[in-house]
């Protein structure tokens, strides 16, 4: 296996010095670098020339300029990287590593946002094929996918931020807002859970009343302004969440996994009062949250296999979930319990231009919070595109395998039909997605492009469109290298995914 | 344990953090020290598991004669059918699948459901289950030991499945889930039903894997479905089916997919555990070879219906329904052998390696030392080594193997599908690989071809004239309209009528397409025929119809033939020659009556004795002789 | 073996003279309706039920036919009076005249912009272009894609092997980036552009009919044809690319597709379409500020581009699935507004019944088809021994 791995991340390094080749001899045979210059009308154009074409090796064969160029990123392997210079003289690393670390979290978070929802509706809409759900979500992707991005980025400026942060100035929901928003949610879930009429009708009902009581309680505490889920909220939460997943993954009737999950509940309320004061000021910042997460998982895993008995497969499923969403809901809580202090730092909350606040100076939550704003529109965005993919195919997929004979004989030993789709459809199911994600990612570097131009982004985007309109190519190269070794890291990750998930390669 | 190291480490952290912003650094080491204290209780977690593993020792013991009980009943019959009646809504409309089908199986009893394609037999046993495509339209009533499963609910049906009815399928190789281990599967099967869980439940797979004749069971049960062999799968699937003890086993085909040593092997196991477990089998089938080495009573279906039913020996041997004899008449019959344990291998004068012939016949086709090899990525890997043989016109060379033997290999080589690595091969006395493109070409025109899969040997958008006329298209013989006429011609020839010119093989039965098959490789008159496997996806009685043809067709244009095959039956039935392959080795060659009545390799004669015939008493007596064949060869396991 | 042993049969009642599965087989084939169905016929027909795929049909045709008849193209005039480039006042403040005081269209159906051009010329102008860019696109990526994917797929060993490095390129560099950078040497002219871009984009092409050659070639009828001596080229024409014909159509549709929203990017980017001319994409790029004050200015141009995508992506979801009903539950239509709604257990609508054969095309879920000729385990080995 460990061969296989090798050759493939063999093959896609070398495709990767191929396109920095091809790229390099396309960008300095197709414009010319001196074209501002030409157009000056100063006594020194003649010498600034010279010195473009001295700085840039103009004068040079295409291949010692490329030569120079690859020496300079070959320094990586010695420690020292060097993406040359623009033609300004300008050195271009710190350029694109600053860069750089925002797009590639633009495309991270838009990536796995993607992939979890994708996946989830994927499955959804394959269990109910040809239900309204199906057909609804089947239209939103052909919609996705005709979307043209740069055109709903736009209007999710104008609608999602910028009238967003008026409301916000006084923010209030009325009674129009609360029942059009009950009625679509009404009608919406009973959609998602399904079951038959009179279910379908509970569970509107119960989603309207809910609606109807939720929105008029977070204007009476303006929760807008200030938000809190409160442990309250966190305890019941976690414990539907508990039970939710106990009767998912085991049947409720399952009481030691339903124990587990339990007990997950109380640790996780416990590390809640217990790490508050610790967590005001994390050291370490997002790294220590996430040792913090680790940590949790650990815990779950060790509960999850030391109360489960002879379930211990479903109660660690159970309680690793219950874990990870409640210390989502804990850090949820933290960020709320923030965001009065953003507000009163920057009062219309989601700027359109930039990927954080340079002004801004206050701890990491607010900071953390800050850089959310801005990130969650063009994330939103990216990830629509690439969520109608992983959503269609999911369910072809998984349709797919649901025809498969061995799904059949799961069927003939009285598996349940949510055995059926969790443990024998839904893994095989996923092995051809995994290619997908190699592809996809290219796809999301292209959208992040788009959308980061449309926000004003100073990133990756920015960095290849200014190369491209004044034919430099030390920062367009640049541009490609990173994305494309980021790139074959992930592909490389699709390949391990791919070994893990489907045993018959691994040899 | 874990509540305990929450509350303990956090005075450390606080410690440690304090520290941190005492140096003034943006480095901190606290993330650093919570991954430490996760990874201490994974350790400590896993160390614990294994002194507790280690001091109650391994699997639990439990007594392996308790893996199978009888089943127990409340009412005689195991399962009962009543005027069941299935209709499929389909893009063109309703089709009638079954019409009304009653019959019962007994505890402890095999009926087996007898029919060709479209019978319904398959449908009517999958009511019982409950496991119907959701464009099925279901009447009539099924009992199982008394209760009735139509009406019952998906979630009573679904705790029915498994538990008291169970069953077995025809496709080893897609009947397991590849991602899981067959170990997970088998698990499932018992927790499901509540029979055993965790350890218990591994230790009950075990010994059932044990049951079925898996070898090595302990460690094999941890692997993957992608490691055992069809055979072997099939063997898990039956375990699976077995696992709770169920009152009714539906065996839907179950040998069909296997080669006929395995199939042997597996009917064997099925009857010893026909014997434990006193269930009632549906055993579904087309092969009578089946039917009679395993059934008690049968159940003839014809589009649908029941046409006669009665116990094995009336149906067999006195059968009243025309259909029933038809289906019997059809079959291709094998005459006697002589497999005979203690006869020492007659070393006579003749050259077993090399076939007889005479030498003044016209040879057609001719392989010396012809070895072949699949080359996959520059590296090359023999699958056929040191084949001889030679075909006179008018002859035929039946080329006998199990799969994976390499008989098709050699017929691909014949066809330049596939390049020879060493040795010759003569086509009307010339080298054909050693010859320039345009003679290669040219001398193609005298080699038809007929494939197994009528579905795809047809190209799907081609209307029937061109696809029989194409072989003189691609030579350039004919005009139009002669093309035209020969396609008529050949038409008549296999028996179709003329105004299938026009229509395309999709609107064609599996039989129809396979005749126009011959009717395309007899386009150009071909002095050589090869056919591979031409008959095995068709059905008993379209597979006589067929056999005639072809034997009508040879009279005719007396064309040399190499006709590959994986039933002796049939080569028995056509043959001049045989020639028997194993593993890419010719086992034995010679003339039909030779290998076919006295052979002489051990190999050939396992798969004489493999072959069931469908005559109950003879079946027994030939289990029997196979019984003492393969002890004698020292390949018997129990 | 043969019928003739069979005295008794010929005594014995209509019904059960037909004991032989062959002969039932003839006699349907006998009495099948004198009218065939061809493949082709049979895709058409089931394209034809797939109602979004009609209506996008339509819609793209109008849409085609309205940006082509306005204005005019090239030498033709069309009915609609002003010029994309011509200037003039501002009735309104620019405002859309469409459907406002009794008109059907006005003076101005899509409003002016800031320096009084009529919008509507200029919407139809770009429409124009992005279609034409998008075909052009659409056809040299197809044909660049088929025959990398059919020498690859018939040929495997080294050509295989580079070729579909080649198409591992998508993996690493952006289609936009690559497009961005070939964009570049289009210089002014739309259908080089056209050109360029499919020069950028026909991987995906490559790859899936290199896929179903792959799997063309293992079909008997292709060693048929290599037995008999047929040429490559014959096979490859012939056989394979006539087989993969619902691939390449399906997938031209999404090429289509993919190569507008790609020209739009470009172009809103400044890397495609170049002014003077226009574009969908450079009039949205244009007049993204002004959408708090001219809103149509911007919604427009979008619409367009939503329609004519929209379209096209529900073309060819028919189109595939009139090609290759595998995707859907084979047998069953769609079911009724009742069984959409989750009232299940109410009668499904089928549809009426036809004289029309059973398709057996390629193992369409087999196993829900028992009934009638085909075998749903079509490879099942038969074994026979004497009686």
């Amino acid at each position: 296996m460990l061969k296989y791995l090798l050759k493939r991340l063999g093959s896609t390094v070398l495709i990767l010095f191929g396109a920095t080749l091809l790229s390099f001899v396309i960008m300095i045979n197709t414009g010319d670098p001196l074209a501002d210059l030409r157009e000056m009308q100063s006594d020194n154009v003649e010498y600034l020339m010279q010195e473009r074409i001295e700085r840039m090796g103009l004068d040079q064969p295409w291949y010692i300029r490329y030569w120079d160029w690859l020496s300079g990123i070959l320094g990586c392997f010695g420690g020292s990287c060097d993406f040359g210079t623009t033609m300004t003289g300008a050195q271009v690393t710190p350029v694109i590593m600053a860069a750089a670390e925002q797009s590639l979290r633009l495309v991270f978070v838009a990536t796995i946002a993607a992939i979890v929802i994708g996946v989830l509706t994927g499955i959804v809409t394959a269990m109910r094929q040809y239900s309204l759900l199906d057909y609804l979500v089947t239209f939103f992707i052909f919609l996705f996918w005709s979307l043209p991005v740069f055109w709903a980025a736009v209007l999710a400026k104008e609608w999602l931020a910028i009238r967003y942060n008026d409301w916000m100035m006084e923010p209030h929901f009325t009674w129009t807002n609360i029942l059009v928003l009950a009625t679509i949610l009404a009608i919406f879930v009973p959609m998602v859970l399904g079951g038959n009429a009179k279910r379908r009708l509970i569970t509107g009902g119960i989603m309207f009343a809910f609606v109807c009581a939720v929105l008029p309680w977070m204007n009476a505490v303006n929760f807008m302004t200030h938000p809190r889920l409160g442990p309250v909220i966190i305890l019941i939460g976690s414990l539907m969440l508990a039970a939710g997943f106990t009767a998912l993954i085991a049947g409720i009737r399952n009481r030691r996994v339903l124990y587990s999950g339990l007990t997950v509940v109380a640790l996780g309320m416990v590390a809640y009062y217990a790490t508050w004061n610790l967590l005001q000021d994390p050291p370490g910042g997002w790294l220590f949250l996430g040792a913090m997460f680790v940590l949790t998982i650990a815990i779950c895993v060790v509960i999850g296999r030391s109360m489960g008995g002879h379930a211990r497969g479903q109660a660690t499923a159970v309680s690793v979930l219950t874990g990870a969403l409640m210390s989502g809901m804990i850090l949820l809580d933290h960020f709320m319990y923030h965001w009065p202090g953003l507000l009163s730092a920057k009062p219309r909350p989601v700027s359109t231009i930039g990927s954080h606040t340079p002004t801004l100076d206050e701890n990491f939550w607010v900071t953390a919070l800050d850089q959310m704003t801005q990130l969650w529109l063009p994330s939103v965005l990216m990830a629509l595109l690439s969520l109608a993919t992983y959503t269609r195919y999911t369910r072809s997929s998984m349709l797919e395998v649901q025809k498969q004979d061995f799904v059949r004989t799961a069927r003939a030993k009285g598996v349940t039909e949510r055995t059926v789709i969790l443990k024998h459809a839904f893994r095989n199911a996923m092995i051809p997605l995994v290619t997908i994600v190699a592809f996809d990612f290219a796809a999301l570097i292209s959208g992040s492009i788009v959308v980061e131009q449309v926000f004003g982004w100073n990133a990756m985007g920015n960095v290849f469109i200014t190369g491209m309109q004044t034919n430099d190519p030390a920062p367009v190269m640049a541009f490609i290298l990173v994305t494309g070794s980021v790139a074959v890291l992930f592909n490389l990750l699709a390949d391990i995914l791919y070994a893990v998930l489907d045993p018959r390669i691994r040899v | 344990m874990s509540l305990m190291n929450i509350l303990a480490m956090q005075p450390d952290i606080e410690d440690i953090a304090e520290e941190a912003e005492g140096t003034g650094e943006g480095f901190s080491t606290a993330p650093l020290v919570v991954l430490g204290i996760a990874l201490a209780i994974l350790l400590s977690y896993a160390l614990v598991k294994f002194f507790i593993n280690r001091a109650r020792g391994g699997l639990p013991e439990v007594d392996t004669s308790a893996v199978v009980h009888p089943a127990e009943f409340e009412t005689d019959t195991a399962l009962r059918f009543e005027d069941v009646k299935v209709s499929f809504a389909t893009e063109f409309g309703t089709v009638d699948a079954v019409k009304g089908v009653s019959f019962d199986i007994k505890p402890g009893e095999v009926v087996a459901v007898v029919g060709e394609s479209g019978s319904g037999k398959s449908v009517t046993s999958s009511t019982a289950m409950g496991l119907m495509a959701d464009n099925a339209k279901v009447s009539g009533r099924v009992f199982l030991d008394g209760k009735e499963v139509t009406n019952i609910s998906p979630a009573k049906l679904r705790s029915l499945r498994g538990d008291e009815i169970a069953m077995v399928f025809q496709e080893p190789m897609t009947a397991l889930n590849p991602v899981l281990k067959v170990s997970d599967q088998l698990v499932e099967a018992l927790q499901v039903h509540n029979k055993a869980f965790g350890r218990e439940a591994l230790a009950q797979a075990v010994r059932l894997l044990a049951e079925v004749g898996i070898p090595d069971p302990e460690k094999r049960i941890h692997e993957y479905p992608h490691q055992f062999s069809g055979g072997q799968r099939q063997r898990i699937v039956i375990a699976m089916a077995i696992a709770c003890n169920p009152k009714m086993i539906i065996a839907d085909e179950p040998t069909t997919a296997l080669d006929v040593t395995v199939q042997a092997e597996i009917l064997d196991l099925m009857r010893r555990l026909k014997d434990d477990l006193n269930t009632g089998i549906l055993l579904i089938t087309h092969n009578m070879g089946v039917v009679a080495d395993m059934a008690d009573r049968v159940v003839v279906m014809f589009q649908g219906e029941v046409v006669e039913s009665g116990p094995v020996n009336k149906i067999l041997l006195e059968p009243e329904h025309a259909y029933t004899k038809r289906l019997l008449e059809a079959m291709p019959t094998l005459g006697e052998a002589n497999i005979e344990v203690n006869e020492p291998t007659p070393a006579e004068g003749e050259d077993s390696a090399m076939p007889s012939v005479d030498p003044e016949a016209e040879l057609h086709l001719e392989a010396k030392d012809l070895a072949l090899a699949y080359k996959n990525k520059g590296r090359s890997t023999r699958v056929v080594e040191g084949v001889n043989f030679a075909v006179a016109r008018g002859e035929i060379l039946g080329l006998v193997g199990e799969s994976g033997s390499g008989k098709s290999t050699v017929a691909k080589a014949v066809l330049g599908l596939l390049e020879v690595e060493e040795g010759e091969l003569l086509v009307r006395g010339q080298n054909l690989p050693k010859l320039p493109r345009a003679q290669q070409k040219a001398l193609r025109r005298e080699i038809g071809v007929v494939f197994q899969d009528p579905a795809a040997s047809l190209d799907p958008r081609f209307p029937i004239g061109e696809i029989i006329t194409e072989p003189m298209v691609v030579h350039k013989v004919g005009t139009p309209k002669e093309r035209t006429a020969r396609a008529e011609e050949l038409l008549d020839a296999v028996k179709l009528p003329r105004t299938v010119i026009n229509r395309y093989p999709h609107e064609l039965s599996g039989g129809q397409r396979q005749r126009i098959s011959i009717a395309r490789a007899m386009a150009l008159s071909p002095s050589i025929l090869i056919a591979d496997e031409p008959t095995s996806a068709l059905d008993v009685s379209v597979q006589a119809r067929v056999l005639d043809m072809f034997a009508e067709l040879q009279e005719q244009y007396d064309f040399a033939c190499l006709f590959v095959t994986h039933d002796l039956a049939v080569v028995d039935q056509l043959a001049d020659q045989i020639m028997v392959m194993e593993k890419g080795r010719v086992v034995e060659q010679g003339r039909k009556e030779q290998i076919l009545r006295s052979p002489r390799e051990d190999y050939t004669k396992r798969l004489l004795a493999a072959a069931p015939v469908p005559h109950p008493e003879e079946q027994r007596i030939r289990r029997e002789a196979r019984r003492e064949l393969l002890a004698s060869q020292g390949l018997r396991r129990d | 073996m043969s019928n003739d042993q069979t005295p008794e049969q010929q005594n014995t009642d209509q019904d059960q003279q037909m004991v032989d599965l062959a002969e039932v087989e003839d006699t349907k084939l006998e009495e099948k309706s004198k009218h065939s169905y061809s493949q082709g016929q049979l895709i058409r027909r089931r394209f034809f039920h797939h109602k979004p795929a009609i209506i996008s049909l339509i819609m793209l045709g109008a849409v085609i036919i309205l940006a082509f008849s306005s204005i005019g193209f090239g030498a033709v005039p069309g009915w609609w009076d002003k010029h994309y480039q011509a200037t003039g006042s501002i009735v309104d403040g620019g405002r859309p005249m469409m459907f406002q005081d009794g008109n059907f269209l006005g003076e101005h159906p899509f409003g002016q912009e800031n320096v009084g051009r009529d919008y509507f010329a200029m919407v139809m102008r770009g429409a124009q272009q992005s279609l034409i860019v998008a075909f052009v696109t659409a056809v040299v990526s197809s044909i660049i894609g088929i025959a990398l994917g059919a020498i690859a797929g018939y040929f495997r060993g080294w050509t295989e092997s580079i070729i579909m490095r080649l198409t591992d390129f998508v993996i690493v560099v952006p289609t936009l980036v690559f497009a961005a950078m070939l964009g570049h040497i289009a210089g002014g002219s739309v259908v080089m552009l056209g050109v360029l871009l499919g020069c950028a984009t026909w991987t995906g092409m490559c790859r899936l009919v290199r896929a179903e050659v792959l799997s063309i070639r293992e079909k008997e009828y292709v060693s048929a044809a290599v037995a008999m001596g047929a040429s490559p080229a014959r096979i490859i024409t012939k056989h394979m690319i006539p087989n993969s014909i619902g691939v390449i159509i399906v997938n031209a549709t999404f090429a289509f597709v993919t190569a507008i929203l790609l020209e739009t990017t470009l172009s809103y980017l400044g890397m495609g379409v170049q002014r003077p001319e226009v574009s969908l994409g450079l009039l949205i790029e244009q007049y993204q500020n002004a959408f708090s004050t001219r809103p149509w200015l911007f919604w427009f141009p979008g619409l367009f581009i939503i329609i004519i995508a929209l379209a096209g992506n529900f073309i060819g979801d028919g189109l595939r699935d009139a090609f290759d009903p595998r995707q859907r539950r084979s047998g069953d239509s769609r079911p009724s507004i009742a069984g959409v709604l989750g009232l299940r257990g109410v009668q499904r609508a089928f549809r009426p019944k036809s004289d029309v054969g059973m398709p057996a095309a390629g193992g369409s879920g087999g196993a829900q088809l028992p009934a009638g000729q085909n075998d749903p385990h079509g490879d099942a080995k038969r074994f026979g021994r004497k009686k």
